[in-house]
């Protein structure tokens, strides 16, 4: 049998209250971005704490995990709306110099003709549009091709959207406004064509939905709850045991 | 006297580690493929309960001897709790969960272990790891290495393969006849077996679904309602019979 100390043994369920509430930041998070473009779900993963076969301590968080179901794909038929049919990523520079990877493909563009984020971050691709073209006139094709419409009718070419692949997306790192970082666990990114084995292509006019799935989250959420109040009563009964034996005592 | 106060301790003590265990079930009652614990209590070794005679009998001048007393109660060593614990849907690829007895071979620092948990992540290099990154084993006890592209498809034997192509490698798999004697929990989540699996009734694996933990609410509620009432009479016993003591050093002192 461990040895076992009054202090000890409020560990087991303090580990689990700490645990559950990151458990329900991390639900409360995937709710709130239900209805975001492009938003990947995240997953906390608990695991059993032990210090060594005999002690037990509860649960601990290991690591979150991004999760990769796709989300819905929703035409909206604004020529630079980008979907991404498939596991890759679009590359964004940030202000900073880094590079960030996204599956929010809503664009628009800036003063300088510049295709960017929502937040202002520049797309990084191969090509410039020019200027004074209408967003009408531009086409993004399956395999990453920009094509504008000339006023002679015909099309022109002006560059190639390139997507970003990782060997283990799911360790990504959020950065939040919807980028991501690379990690150790993600692996170096790879570029390439849309189109190719591994990449998935590009969707012009359609928007990916976010890839939250509401009925599991909420799930999710009333199990974590009743977990919660479990362990906060083991927490309270833990405590009056060792008054029990403070109070001993004075009888 | 004093044999009952430290038995009524010995129960006092039993009680909060039992509570300690309830606790560790609670806290993991979210973590997939955790399995509970269960504790009893067994008692310690009693002791002779001899008396000198008070009138000189047929036996002589010898110890009476009026049986066994109790010294008091232990937990012993908790037991693991290997019934299956409902499957829940989560549509990852790599969430992996046995729907049967069965276990998955993973390698970790101290060696080929087992476990229940199916949360199966790629890493950088490809390899098929657990959420820990220790390594899930194939049927021939080697590292699973996935292909860079393809959707994964698991098949309910656990081959892997991607999209249409043959399977690549099958999960290894491992059955006990008798976990509780042949399996000890080692690293969290996971179990050593001292010999090779005995078992051949694995079960069927499913693909996006985890296995949850078979801790059961209910069942926790109520040891923990027991074990709060045996310590709460076992810490009164220990000021009882403090008070008895003190009674009798107080009434016999005066004479």
């Amino acid at each position: 049998m461990p040895t076992l100390s009054t202090s000890s043994l409020l560990v087991a369920s303090r580990t689990a209250l700490l645990a559950k509430m990151l458990g329900v930041d991390m639900v409360s998070q995937n709710l709130a971005n239900v209805n975001t473009y492009g938003y990947r779900g995240q997953r906390m993963n608990f695991q059993e704490l032990l210090n060594d076969r005999t002690n037990i301590n509860g649960v601990q968080p290991v690591a979150t995990q991004i999760l990769l179901a796709p989300g819905r794909l929703e035409t909206t038929g604004r020529s630079l709306d980008l979907a991404v049919d498939g596991d890759g990523f679009f590359p964004i520079q940030l202000p900073d110099g880094r590079t960030a990877y996204t599956r929010d493909g809503q664009f628009t563009r800036d003063a300088d003709n510049n295709l960017v984020t929502g937040d202002g971050y520049r797309l990084i691709w191969q090509g410039q549009i020019p200027a004074n073209t209408p967003d009408e006139r531009i086409t993004v094709n399956r395999d990453g091709t920009v094509e504008v419409l000339q006023d002679d009718g015909t099309l022109a070419q002006i560059g190639q959207i390139g997507l970003v692949r990782f060997t283990n997306p799911t360790g990504l790192i959020g950065y939040g406004r919807n980028l991501f970082l690379e990690s150790v666990p993600s692996g170096a990114p790879v570029a390439g064509n849309p189109g190719a084995a591994g990449f998935g292509s590009i969707n012009g006019g359609a928007l990916e939905g976010s890839n939250v799935n509401m009925a599991s989250e909420m799930t999710n959420l009333i199990a974590l709850q009743r977990a919660y109040s479990l362990s906060t009563r083991a927490f309270q009964q833990v405590d009056t045991m060792i008054g029990l034996a403070v109070q001993m005592r004075r009888g | 006297m004093i044999k009952g106060m430290y038995a009524a301790a010995s129960a006092m003590i039993t009680n909060l580690a039992r509570q300690n265990v309830i606790s560790h079930n609670l806290a993991n009652i979210d973590t997939p493929g955790f399995r509970m614990l269960l504790t009893a209590n067994e008692d310690w070794r009693n002791t002779d309960v001899q008396d000198l005679p008070q009138y000189p009998n047929t036996y002589g001048n010898r110890l009476l001897d009026y049986g066994t007393i109790g010294l008091g109660v232990e937990t012993i060593e908790p037991v693991t709790d290997y019934a299956m614990g409902a499957l829940r849907q989560t549509e990852e690829p790599l969430d992996v969960a046995i729907e049967g007895p069965g276990f998955f071979t993973i390698e970790t620092p101290n060696g080929v272990r087992y476990t229940k948990d199916g949360r199966f992540l790629r890493d950088a290099e490809n390899n098929l790891v657990t959420s820990e990154g220790y390594f899930v084993l194939d049927d021939a006890g080697q590292r699973i290495t996935l292909p860079e592209t393809g959707t994964l498809v698991i098949g309910t034997d656990g081959s892997i393969r991607a999209d249409d192509n043959p399977p690549f490698a099958t999960l290894g798999l491992a059955a006990f006849n008798d976990p509780r004697t042949e399996l000890v929990g080692d690293l969290p989540n996971t179990y050593s077996a001292a010999a090779a699996p005995t078992g051949t009734d694995i079960g069927q694996v499913v693909q996006g679904y985890l296995e949850d933990s078979n801790v059961n609410p209910t069942l926790m509620t109520a040891q923990m309602v027991e074990v709060n009432r045996a310590y709460e009479a076992a810490q009164k016993l220990v000021q009882t019979q403090d008070e008895l003591l003190g009674r009798v050093i107080s009434t016999l002192g005066r004479l």
